[in-house]
């Protein structure tokens, strides 16, 4: 199917994107990777979900 | 009513102490043949994911690497093996890969003793079943079909062999026992179909493989949801494997160990190249719907933390590591060398050891 893209390609391009946030987030999850819970680095990953959001070209 | 209830229990007591009648009893115990078998695959799904991955036929063609690694490195083991097929069977065949390599040229560059000729010149005919049509017949107009006296067939089931005893004289299987049920069952069909004194040699996923993917998703999802879900499948362990092959009555067994490690620009490749092989998550007790936007989101963030590496030219790419178990075992057959009795042997292995070492010094 060429001149398709496929939802994935499109994500990945979009997360490539945020690699400084995604490290943030990474750093704070591997710091406590023997305690995991929920919502552990909620502030980094809301960071990391808009600049993906903003990234992918949505609203809000 | 009361008086029948009340004596129903007492009658264990009357027949503790007449021997004659419990051991009649006892005669009628029935056990249903073997354990139970525990269904964790999805044998339908896996199907259709087969089947779905090859209809792309040049995305399926590109993601053949792991596949073509482990049959190269599978058909080096055969090469050892001195002597002559007439007839071997390949069972999960996936697209034939192992039939593929067997036409190569000059495999074993090498050795001390060279082997010119592609193995198929030992081979008198291969049989290559698998469930999923389009992918068996994928590459069936390529022209090493020409070199290789090769058979289709689809299996209607996966895990039932339908051959008839001492009927081939190797069973080869690359990368698809990973997905079969009911292993020991497998194996001794695999072993029942087999002439006596003759190689089964397979390679198939196992103990760690993909743990870096499995990490990042476990600790995503225990961030993100509060709670972890199948998304790989439970596979075997070496330990394990040796057991079953034990078990279903072969002899002289080897097994072992390879980790293939490949470099992803992201997850997200990882995944759909995984996708594209047809391995995807067919766990019977999966999520349904897969997996959310979000966990995805913070995978690719851990994996590339925990696990990222820097290349020379700035970029990081992720390894993922598939861990192969290589399994030789062979049928039990007359003249077949036997493992000497405990305590027979007259040599000290440590004098051996030295001996060893102090030919290297001369």
């Amino acid at each position: 199917m060429p001149g398709r893209t496929r939802p994935i390609e499109k994500f990945a391009e979009a997360t490539a994107k945020c690699s400084p946030e995604g490290a943030v987030y990474g750093k704070c999850i591997a710091a406590n990777y023997q305690n995991a819970k929920k919502d552990l680095c909620a502030k980094e990953f809301m960071a990391l979900k808009d600049c993906y959001l903003k990234a992918a070209g949505r609203k809000s | 009513m009361r008086s029948l209830l009340l004596k129903a229990p007492a009658r264990p007591w009357t027949w503790k102490h007449n021997g004659r009648a419990a051991c009649l009893a006892r005669s009628y115990a029935v056990q249903a043949p073997g354990a139970p078998t525990v269904e964790v695959f999805d044998a339908r799904t896996k199907l259709l994911h087969k089947e779905r991955a090859a209809a792309n036929t040049t995305q399926s063609r590109q993601v053949d690497y792991l596949r073509d690694e482990v049959a190269v490195r599978l058909c080096d083991r055969i090469l050892d093996i001195n002597r002559p097929f007439p007839r071997i069977l390949d069972y999960g065949a996936n697209a034939c890969n192992i039939a593929r390599r067997l036409t190569r040229p000059d495999p074993d560059p090498d050795s001390a003793k060279p082997f010119k000729e592609p193995i198929s010149k030992k081979i008198g005919s291969i049989t290559c079943a698998d469930t999923s049509p389009t992918l068996l017949y994928r590459d069936q107009d390529e022209a090493w079909n020409k070199e290789i006296n090769i058979q289709r067939e689809v299996l209607r089931n996966p895990e039932y062999l339908p051959y008839e005893a001492e009927t081939f004289d190797a069973v080869l299987s690359s990368m698809s026992l990973h997905w079969i049920n009911d292993l020991p069952s497998v194996l001794m069909q695999i072993n029942n179909c087999l002439k006596p004194d003759a190689p089964f040699v397979a390679a198939m996923s196992g103990g760690d493989s993909l743990y870096e993917l499995r990490g990042s998703l476990q600790l995503a999802e225990q961030e993100r949801l509060g709670g972890i879900g199948t998304h790989t499948s439970p596979l075997a362990d070496v330990r394990d494997v040796g057991n079953l092959l034990n078990r279903a009555g072969f002899k002289l067994l080897t097994v072992d160990v390879d980790d293939i490690i490949v470099d992803y620009p992201n997850t997200l490749a990882l995944m759909s190249d995984l996708q594209a092989m047809g391995e995807s998550n067919a766990a019977l007790r999966r999520e349904p719907g897969g997996i959310s936007k979000d966990v995805l989101l913070s995978t690719e963030a851990i994996y590339r933390e925990l696990y990222g590496e820097q290349q020379e030219d700035g970029s990081i790419t992720i390894p993922a590591t598939f861990r192969i178990i290589y399994m030789i075992g062979w049928k039990e057959g007359e003249g077949q060398q036997k493992p000497l009795e405990r305590g027979s042997g007259d040599v000290n292995l440590k004098d051996l050891f030295d001996s060893d070492t102090g030919s290297k010094g001369n």
